[in-house]
């Protein structure tokens, strides 16, 4: 009864419109918090770990000297490494391979690498077409490590302090 | 046998034997790297030290003996502080590349610096760096690595025989390097790879390929020689990648001879048939299995079967084949009624060959005091008996060789160069001395006999030795009087109470024997095969350009028109496709089950380390399946097992030998002993390309002493019967001994 009586006063004095309007009012002049996707993007943490990459040193050598231990420490069983000696002596990899269907992007790669060649980069908007996609080969990886060094070694450098 | 105190637990140990031999057999974990329990005691690392009560220093495990009333802590504070203070030192100068290091994972190392190791070093200064150096195509240094626990120098000197490691420099200059500018040439020094505890030392062939982790282990046995080593075929997605020595005290202690370390290298090579093929007018064509056995079944009717012509049908096998491929291809042969069996194939007159029994086992080898070796180069030949012929020479035992030549022994050897023609005269002579000394009645052949120094004191020699053993070797196998040195050794060795050892075939030739695949009395043999117009041929894993002596014949025999020649083999081969009629591919060592008897004729049976490549199958399952398609009875065998326990119940046929002696006369002016180059015996070795390159692998020559090669009018620049001359002062006069990696040249092959 006594409820019913309530409604009907909220009613006819339009209470719950002129609530409605006052945020309405209220939003038209605050500051917007939407992010226009893909236009904007919101900040990435330097720790976020999105696509994988394979970085260079500055003189263009690749980093990876085919230690295995990405591929050991993997607990998705997502890396493939072959490797070999290359014709200067030196160890590198002939195939380094990451399925992104089986990796959880646990960032346990990354931790294991004692030279910081695979790394786990703030890419997070990427897609493929078809299964085999999926595969990011030695060349990709490199070519993802060649596009964004500059945004990984920021990402790196203020992390440092932390690791 | 004492009781003593370890970690607060008693344990029984015996007087005077070291606290680490002991902890070890009980289970307590002490950190070494020096200590090798086949090698002397140099207690230069310090890890081991442990705190024995009452001695004011921690002490080192692998150098303390154990003494009464000993209470030894190996977990407490003190031994826990000075293995970490050692360990803080040895890795002062060790490189931090174990990301690169292919020790990495099965690093002893590693795996101590992560219980005693500290996290971050207290050494800022700059580490040591020493200079790489080539030593060869099997070992690969990195001797910045090296922590110097002298164990590859130690296994150089005990065990290989020539100490080619050395450590050279004092203090911080200290080094371990070959001494030599050729680097390390001993025929076991891939054994450093297994003693070294870092990365100092690892396999050249396997480099940067893999992880330990990665790879899986299969116990196997080595089938290069006599002896059967037991290895770890390491294998990763179905090849194998490398070969770790296995232990067995009764066979190979803990070493491997590097035949059996790197032959692995030719399972991947080019060469190898990887599908059935039958020959259609002249032209070779790539068929299903079910296609190429048809043909071969059809083959068999036509030339042999349907006219019941079994005399014409013939059986040969190499002596690498397994002991269930050679029972079940006699099986096959004999159930179709065919005695033409045979795997002795690079004898000259099988009529006349070395027959001796062996009657010592390879463990006992080391407790001789007196051994007599003719007609072989042992340490090549047989590396691993060798060895345990040099521990017994190093204890004491005198060891002569008759050789052709002066071969270069690892531990000290009276040898004789003398002719091969020689050989039968001296036993004669020594058993004429022997004889007379027993007073015991001469027979016929020995009255024309004169003893002469030589002879005089051979027989002092063995009627001094309590415990002699007579070995004869390979290069008898060829001798125009095989059969009479044979039996004059078996009565030397009776009157001597002389042990025997029988080197002449090697491989799997005693299991074949066992098997029966020789023929019986109305069967032929391989020399009689190829004389005789035969209809069919059944081949196991033969490449005749090598395999045979009478190279020629065999081609001549095996190419004509009208004989169908079916090959099983591991590799392809131009002369096999020119000849047969089908090549079936089969699995070559590694890649069957199956069984190696050794010189003890110890049966050691091992699995498939890895699956043979491409269509190729195991040979007993071919020949198993060739035999239930000629509707044989009695192949019903579900694996390499079942096939073992036929063999059990087989009785071994005993053979008549010529017991007759006969000391003709040398007839040719310039006698020739022809070996295969000891990495170049089986077909499997001539296809590992880092042993073909090593320098025992390069060996190609054909010694003479100078006045041999002027009878022959030849310079050292010249070839005889194809292959280099060496001129050498150890050689007997007017002999040739050939070591050669080209095919069999005797022949008369191009």
């Amino acid at each position: 009864m006594f409820n019913g009586l309530k409604k009907l006063v909220n009613t006819l004095t339009l209470s719950e419109l002129r609530t409605g309007m006052k945020i309405t009012a209220k939003e038209l002049v605050n500051t917007k918090i939407t992010v226009h996707y893909p236009e904007e993007k919101t900040p990435i943490s330097p720790r976020f770990r999105g696509l994988h990459a394979l970085r260079r040193y500055p003189n263009g050598e690749e980093r990876c000297i085919a230690c295995k231990l990405c591929e050991a420490v993997c607990p998705a069983n997502a890396i493939t490494i072959e490797s070999e000696m290359r014709d200067d002596g030196t160890r590198r990899t002939t195939q380094y391979d990451i399925d992104l269907f089986k990796c959880i992007f646990c960032g346990f790669c990354e931790e294991a690498c004692p030279v910081d060649a695979i790394v786990e980069t703030q890419i997070f908007d990427y897609a493929f077409e078809s299964r085999d996609g999926s595969i990011m080969t030695k060349e990709r990886l490199l070519e993802v490590g060649n596009d964004n060094e500059q945004v990984i070694s920021k990402a790196r450098s203020e992390d440092s302090k932390y690791r | 046998m004492i009781e003593i105190e370890i970690d607060g637990q008693l344990v029984n140990a015996e007087l005077g034997e070291m606290v680490i031999a002991v902890t070890d057999r009980e289970g307590i974990s002490v950190p070494r790297f020096c200590y090798h329990k086949k090698l002397s005691i140099s207690a230069s690392c310090r890890m081991c030290l442990v705190d024995v009560e009452g001695a004011p220093k921690p002490q080192p495990a692998c150098s303390t003996p154990i003494a009464e009333g000993m209470k030894i802590h190996t977990q407490n504070e003190k031994a826990i502080a000075s293995q970490k203070a050692v360990m803080e030192f040895l890795l002062i100068n060790h490189p931090l590349d174990c990301p690169i290091c292919d020790q990495g994972g099965e690093c002893e190392l590693q795996d101590v610096a992560v219980e005693y190791g500290s996290d971050v070093s207290r050494f800022s200064e700059g580490k040591r760096i020493v200079a790489p150096s080539d030593i060869g195509p099997l070992i690969q240094t990195d001797m910045t690595r090296c922590i110097h626990c002298t164990r590859c120098v130690r296994f150089g000197s005990e065990i290989a025989g020539i100490m080619e490691m050395g450590a050279t420099g004092r203090g911080e200059e200290l080094k371990i390097e070959p001494f030599l500018a050729e680097g390390i040439t001993s025929e076991l020094s891939g054994n450093m790879i297994d003693v070294c505890p870092v990365g100092a030392l690892t396999s050249k062939p396997f480099r940067y390929e893999l992880r330990s982790w990665q790879m899986s282990s299969i116990e196997s046995i080595a089938r290069h020689d006599l002896v059967g080593s037991n290895l770890y075929a390491q294998t990763y997605k179905g090849n194998v990648k490398r070969v770790v020595s296995g232990d067995n005290d009764a066979v190979n202690e803990t070493w491997i001879s590097d035949r059996d370390r790197f032959s692995y290298e030719g399972l991947s090579h080019e060469n190898r048939l990887l599908s059935p093929q039958i020959k259609v007018e002249g032209q070779w064509k790539e068929v299903e299995w079910d296609v190429a056995l048809d043909f071969a079944v059809k083959g068999l009717n036509r030339n042999i079967l349907n006219s019941r012509n079994m005399a014409k049908l013939g059986g040969l096998a190499s002596n690498t084949a397994t002991l269930e491929e050679l029972y079940l291809m006699q099986k096959l042969l004999r159930k179709m009624g065919c005695e033409n069996i045979d795997h002795r194939l690079n004898v000259k007159n099988l009529n006349n060959t070395i027959h001796l029994k062996s009657t010592i086992a390879l463990a006992d080898l080391e407790a001789v005091d007196y051994g007599l070796i003719i007609g072989a180069n042992l340490r090549l030949e047989q590396p691993m008996i060798n060895h345990r012929l040099r521990k017994a020479q190093l204890s004491g035992a005198n060891i002569t060789a008759l050789n052709v030549k002066d071969f270069d022994y690892n531990y000290k050897v009276k040898s004789n160069a003398i002719a091969p023609s020689e050989i039968a005269n001296t036993l004669a002579g020594v058993l004429k001395i022997l004889l007379d000394k027993a007073q015991q009645e001469l027979p016929e052949y020995l009255l024309a006999v004169s003893p002469n120094k030589q002879t005089v004191e051979l027989a002092n020699e063995l009627l001094e030795a309590d415990n002699s053993v007579l070995i004869l070797g390979e290069h008898l196998i060829n001798n125009a009087q095989a059969s009479s040195i044979s039996n004059l050794t078996t009565e030397i060795a009776k009157l001597t109470n002389s042990t025997t050892l029988n080197l002449t075939a090697t491989a799997n030739s005693i299991g074949a024997q066992q098997m029966g695949f020789v023929p019986n009395s109305t069967g032929m043999n391989t020399n009689e095969m190829f004389e005789t117009d035969m209809c069919a041929f059944l081949l196991l894993d033969i490449y005749p350009e090598y395999d045979f002596h009478h190279s020629a014949t065999a081609l001549s025999a095996l190419s004509k028109n009208d004989v169908f020649v079916i090959s099983l083999n591991s590799f392809s081969n131009e002369l096999v496709s020119q000849y047969s009629d089908v090549m079936l591919p089969m699995a070559a060592m590694f890649e069957t089950s199956g069984t190696h008897m050794n010189i003890d004729g110890k049966m050691q049976s091992f699995l498939a380390a890895v699956s043979a490549p491409g269509e190729a199958k195991p040979a007993w399952k071919i020949l198993k399946v060739l035999a239930d398609l000629l509707e044989l009875p009695g192949f019903h065998y579900e694996n390499s097992a079942k096939v073992m326990d036929g063999i059990s119940h087989q009785s071994v046929q005993s053979h008549e030998y010529n017991t007759s002696v006969n000391l003709g006369d040398q007839t040719t002016l310039v006698e020739t002993i022809w070996m295969h180059s000891p990495y170049q015996s089986d077909v499997l070795l001539r296809h590992a390309n880092s042993l073909s390159i090593s320098k025992i692998g390069q060996i190609n020559t054909a010694s003479m002493n100078a006045s041999t090669a002027k009878t022959l009018s030849l310079n050292d620049k010249d070839s005889y019967l194809g292959v280099p001359v060496e001129i050498t002062e150890t050689m007997a006069d007017q002999c040739v001994f050939v070591s050669s990696n080209q095919a069999t040249n005797i022949g008369g092959l191009k």
